[in-house]
């Protein structure tokens, strides 16, 4: 009862904390004289605006049946025929002159914020597969016994480790991406992939090297070749016990992909960087931003948890 | 003397090991085993007795000297050594199931992967098998919900999936709470009783009088002595009494 009631203090204590967070944040544009336009926000998500379609010429409108609105030329152009249209601007009848507006058009256009998700996710997606592959070869190089595997590994992992992203990005785009003529989304893949694939290499080595030898004997012993017993008997075995940092490394891969906006790919991160500079609402922009990455690696986390979840049938 | 070289299916001459740190762990040791005997390898720890078993089915490399399983060459570099473990099953002190998966799947796992045998083929051996180690009802328990005696049976009748022509112990009760050796020894000695070859590496002297056919003594990695199981305990070799006198 004692621990309950301090349970309860703790939580109202976090809330508290929050809400005072919270306040802070809308105290600190205060006093900088910010007004918030969360309004100018959505329709760089999702644009439902309405276009007007107005008249090319003058002449007369008719309705049809079928709801179809026809205006015909007074000067012999062809007629121009509307099949859809959300709302009716002119009766059955009416004159038009050139430039009247006839229909509004409500058409749903993906904001540039959504095609910049769409765009990260992209290259997150595709240079994920790619790390996972090159991660675990160069995993099982760093601990293949044959010494060129080995030292080529070791090289591969401790250079991409030791230089940071942004440098690399610029390396693949402007070096190898100039060389191999790659366009910029095929070097920002490149550029990410080796880089995570380098991290990825290290789980999969410790991965591999915590489960315990007794299992490879076993399988050897049963008549598997190497590949068979990896396959079969320790890949799976170490993917279980990876899953939670490779988790953190697909995190890192989504939060990554933002450096590659300075290649002018336009992901998420450059959308934003171009939102902000039409809408004067920085603040807003790069907190919507905050919010659409969340919701991609929250998105990812919650999908680990629930592998690790199944996978743990055999504990 | 019986002239065992043509019938013995296991022919290990002059095996030398030595570790890549420099520990001489097997010092000129010969040893024939006939089809469908029972050796049973004893000595103290440290003296190569793992070291030897698991020289058989090339788990260890050896340094110098032959061995032929059913007159194929281990040494040879164009024998297929996974072929040859195929033939030699191993069961370890430490079970090593592989926890990802059922007992049923342990069993069946090699069947499938290796022989090529249908899941559905594979799995009804594997039952049978089950059943034959007297786990009929566990078998789709994982092996972290099965108690020592049951997993190291499921690892024989692993072992057992690929019709081995002979079977290799490891200690297979030296991890066991005293409660289960016996249900593991009962397998083994069933297995005996239809005539499979085993070389079984053990400290359960109840089972070298029983079921062995020949019992082998190492010391500091020789082969010091190998007798019938009534004349090698009753012998006065001195560094086997000296052994004895320890163990027993
Ligand atoms: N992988 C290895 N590398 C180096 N030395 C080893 C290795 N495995 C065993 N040895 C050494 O070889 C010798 C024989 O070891 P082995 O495991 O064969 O003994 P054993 O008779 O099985 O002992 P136990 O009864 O303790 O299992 C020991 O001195 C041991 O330290
Ligand atoms: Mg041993």
């Amino acid at each position: 009862m004692e621990k309950q009631s301090h349970l309860l203090l703790w939580k109202a204590v976090f809330v508290l904390i929050i809400i005072g967070l919270g306040f802070g944040i809308y105290a600190g544009s205060k006093s900088i004289d910010y007004t918030w336009r969360w309004e100018r926000i959505p329709q760089y998500i999702i644009n439902t605006e309405a276009t007007t379609v107005r008249a090319p010429f003058d002449g007369t409108a008719t309705i049809e049946k079928g709801n179809r609105l026809v205006v015909t030329s007074d000067y012999g152009d062809d007629p121009l025929v509307i099949k859809k249209f959300d709302n009716l601007l002119v009766g059955h009848g009416d004159l038009v002159f050139e430039g009247d507006p006839l229909v509004e058009v409500e058409n749903w256009n993906i904001g540039p914020l959504t095609w910049g998700l769409v765009m990260t996710l992209q290259l997150s997606v595709v240079s994920l597969v790619f790390a996972v592959v090159i991660g675990l070869f160069a995993g099982l190089a760093r601990i293949s016994s044959n010494p060129a595997l080995r030292y080529l590994s070791i090289t591969y992992i401790e250079l991409i480790r030791g230089t940071p992203l942004l440098v690399q990005i610029f390396i693949f785009y402007f070096f190898i991406g100039t060389v191999l003529d790659l366009d910029r989304f095929t070097a920002g893949v490149a550029a990410l992939s080796v880089f995570t694939g380098a991290y990825i290499a290290e789980i999969v080595r410790s991965g591999i090297q915590s489960i315990s030898p007794g299992q490879m004997e076993a399988a050897r012993s049963l008549g598997m070749n190497y590949v068979q017993a990896m396959v079969n008997v320790i890949l799976p075995q170490a993917f279980k016990r990876t899953l939670p940092p490779m988790a953190g490394q697909f995190i890192n891969l989504i939060k990554d992909s933002s450096l590659v906006s300075v290649i002018s790919i336009t992901d998420l991160t450059k959308a934003g960087r171009e939102v902000v500079s039409s809408t004067f609402a920085p603040f807003e922009v790069w907190f919507a931003v905050a919010l659409m990455y969340l919701v991609l690696t929250g998105a990812l986390s919650w999908a680990i948890q629930r592998l690790e979840k199944r996978l743990s049938a055999s504990d | 003397m019986t002239n065992r070289t043509d019938k013995s299916i296991i022919q290990a001459r002059n095996i030398e090991k030595i570790y890549p740190n420099g520990c001489h762990a097997l010092k000129k040791v010969s040893l024939d085993i006939n089809r469908g005997e029972v050796v049973v390898i004893i000595g103290p720890s440290g003296s190569g007795k793992s070291t030897f078993l698991r020289t058989l089915n090339q788990l260890e490399t050896i340094s110098d000297g032959t061995i032929h399983i059913d007159e194929v060459s281990l040494t040879d570099r164009k024998t297929n050594i996974n072929k040859v473990r195929e033939e030699v099953g191993m069961v370890f002190q430490s079970f090593n199931l592989f926890p990802h998966k059922t007992a049923l799947g342990n069993v069946a796992l090699s069947p499938i992967k290796v022989k090529k045998k249908p899941r559905a083929v594979a799995e009804q051996e594997g039952r049978e098998l089950l059943k034959k180690v007297g786990l009929a009802e566990r078998m789709n328990n994982y092996p972290s919900h099965l108690s020592g005696g049951q997993q190291q049976r499921v690892a024989i009748a692993r072992a057992l999936a690929m019709h081995p022509k002979i079977m290799l112990f490891d200690e297979p009760t030296s991890a066991l709470d005293p409660e289960m050796v016996g249900e593991v020894l009962d397998v083994m000695k069933s297995l005996a009783r239809d005539g499979m070859t085993m070389v079984v590496v053990t400290h359960e002297m109840g089972f070298a009088r029983e079921v062995a056919d020949r019992v082998v003594f190492m010391e500091d990695g020789e082969l010091v002595f190998e007798e019938s199981p009534e004349r090698f305990f009753s012998s006065d070799n001195p560094r086997l009494q000296r052994f004895l006198g320890q163990v027993l």
